[in-house]
């Protein structure tokens, strides 16, 4: 021992080189221990849920911020870094992530993309909200504004997951979590997407409840278009089921019987109420005009064409308010198609004759009431007669063999004097016509079928050239 | 500790050599000694600088350097014992061969 004493007072030059390897080693060893304890450092935290986690080593020592989702998991952070081989001391800057009061996340589609704002609890929750906006608008581009903050609802995720499915059938609009209450705006972007919605919405997590749904769908659009140069009719929009498909499309083939009919019609729900009934009288305003289309929007209809005369546009006008259903609104935009050529007595018999082939005028059963579904081909009839105002028409009626036959002659004479009323209403002379009745003495057709009698019940347009 | 030794293990050596060369000589060194009193006023201000680094008041590099010349300077005291003890050990068997 003493000898240790002895020899240790002779120690003391050893400690100018080492004092040289100290400086040396300090100056060659510091950078390297301090990246290789951030990086470690860094490695302890990779289990750790963090917000704007950042680590600067000085030496050994650790300034650490970050912000964490809870108490439990910012003490377990630090506790990790300090745990890291080599750590000296940890300068603990975190801090718990602010609180959101209420918590409000917003998913706002247009027309280019999806902004996603608010706030979201976690980072995993804010990836996987944003990779369900990417799989439920898939092609659109989503933009992730989300911050990050505590303080949201239990199951806030699938509910903001479930209100992306729902913001994908929007067209444009948002969906709002406000702490449990969610609120939608917008239009759908589909008919009957609006209430494909509000279904989903039935499916919401517990706890979550649906303050305000705004959802608007879109105009329920029902066309159309009349063209007399190719003589079609097409049909193209909403119907809301088959059954009313079948009926409209029915009562088109009765309104429209000169013309092909084209139809194009879809089934969608999502009609306003008595689609059906407004339908059918636009249709019949259409079914007098000589070219024309017909938009029926929601309750909105706009009929736009040229009747083929005065009264006749007067008449259209007047009748689409007065007929549709309430509620219901009428636009009409028709004016007068020119007049036609005038031609003579052998074109005017020939055209009566092709336009009483193709059409036929229609009476209620039994009654001398004309059809409603008629007054196209009696405006015909009736530019027809203007075009020849030099002739005289004699207006016969015939019904078929079935009942009595002073009834039927009857009946046959009250059909044509209607119809000559009706081209009398229209502007014509009313000394320009004739009327008579045949009962069913002159049948074209056998009256043991069905579709003999139905021609037999006609009425015929006889030109006589005036003297 | 462990980690420290592992990092810098190649300048702890070159501590521990250079003590131990030290230690080696000094048992053969006629130059001056340090006096008793100043060896302890000197292992005191040691304790201290210990007693610093142990309460790691000196913060960031200052702090790293003062324990990377801590614990060199402890593997040279080492190297110094090792060495003058091995060298002790030489010499007497020298001056029994002689004797």
């Amino acid at each position: 021992m003493h000898g240790f004493y002895r020899w240790s007072a002779k120690w003391w030059p050893g400690l100018i080189p080492l004092a040289i390897l100290w400086a040396v080693a300090a100056w060659v060893s510091t950078i390297p221990l301090e990246t290789d304890l951030t990086a470690h450092s860094t490695a302890a935290l990779k289990n750790t849920i963090l917000d704007k986690s950042q680590i600067t080593v000085a030496g050994r020592d650790v300034s650490f911020s970050a912000e964490a989702f809870s108490e439990d998991g910012r003490r377990s952070a630090v506790s990790s870094v300090e745990a890291t081989p080599g750590v000296r001391l940890v300068n603990d800057e975190t801090r718990l992530v602010a609180e959101a009061k209420p918590f409000v996340w917003v998913a706002e589609r247009d027309n280019v993309r999806v902004t996603l704002w608010g706030t979201a609890p976690l980072p995993a929750s804010k990836a996987r909200i944003v990779e369900a906006a990417r799989a439920a608008l898939s092609g659109t581009e989503v933009s992730d504004r989300m911050g990050l903050k505590r303080g949201a609802p239990p199951r806030f995720d699938a509910a903001a997951v479930l209100l992306l499915d729902q913001v994908a059938k929007l067209k444009e609009g948002k969906a709002v979590i406000s702490d449990t209450n969610i609120s939608l705006s917008g239009m759908a972007r589909d008919l009957g997407g609006r209430e494909a919605i509000a279904a989903a919405l039935k499916n919401l997590p517990e706890g979550f409840t649906v303050a305000v749904n705004d959802v608007k769908a879109p105009p329920y659009v029902f066309q159309a278009n009349k063209d007399p140069v190719t003589n079609t009719l097409t049909l193209s929009g909403y119907v809301p089921d088959n059954n009313i498909h079948a009926a409209l499309a029915s009562a088109a083939g009765r309104k429209f019987g000169n013309e092909k009919i084209v139809d194009n019609l879809k089934a969608s729900i999502g009609a306003p109420g008595g689609f059906a009934a407004a339908v059918t009288t636009a249709l019949g305003a259409l079914s007098r005009l000589s070219t024309g289309t017909l938009v029926v929007s929601d309750r909105e209809v706009k009929l736009s064409g040229d009747a083929l005369y005065e009264v006749a546009a007067d008449q259209i006008r007047a009748s689409l308010a007065r007929e549709l259903p309430q509620g219901w609104q009428a636009k009409a935009e028709v004016s007068v198609k020119p007049a036609a050529a005038p031609v003579d007595a052998s074109v005017c018999q020939q055209l009566f004759a092709q336009n009483l082939t193709k059409g036929r005028i229609r009476f209620e059963p039994s009654s001398a009431s004309i059809n409603v579904d008629s007054a196209g081909l009696l405006d015909r009839l009736v530019e027809i007669a203007m075009r020849c105002p030099n002739v005289k028409v004699e207006i016969a009626g015939h019904t078929d063999g079935d009942g009595d036959a002073a009834f039927n002659q009857s009946l046959s004479e009250k059909r044509a004097a209607a119809v000559e009323e009706y081209l009398v209403k229209a502007g014509l002379p009313a000394d320009r016509f004739s009327t008579i009745g045949y009962g069913s003495t002159q049948p074209i057709a056998t009256n043991d079928t069905d579709e003999g009698k139905l021609q037999n019940r006609r009425i015929e347009f006889v030109v006589r050239q005036a003297p | 500790m462990t980690y420290l030794a592992m990092f810098h293990w190649g300048w702890l050596l070159g501590a521990f050599l250079i003590g131990f060369c030290m230690g080696w000589i000094a048992v053969v060194y006629r130059g001056r000694s340090v006096s008793r009193v100043w060896i302890q006023r000197l292992s005191v201000i040691a304790a201290i600088i210990v007693g610093v680094a142990i309460a790691k008041v000196v913060p960031g590099r200052f702090g790293y350097w003062l324990d990377l010349g801590l614990a060199l300077f402890g593997f040279y005291l080492v190297g110094c014992a090792i060495g003058s003890w091995l060298r002790d050990i030489v010499v007497v068997r020298q001056q029994a061969r002689a004797s």
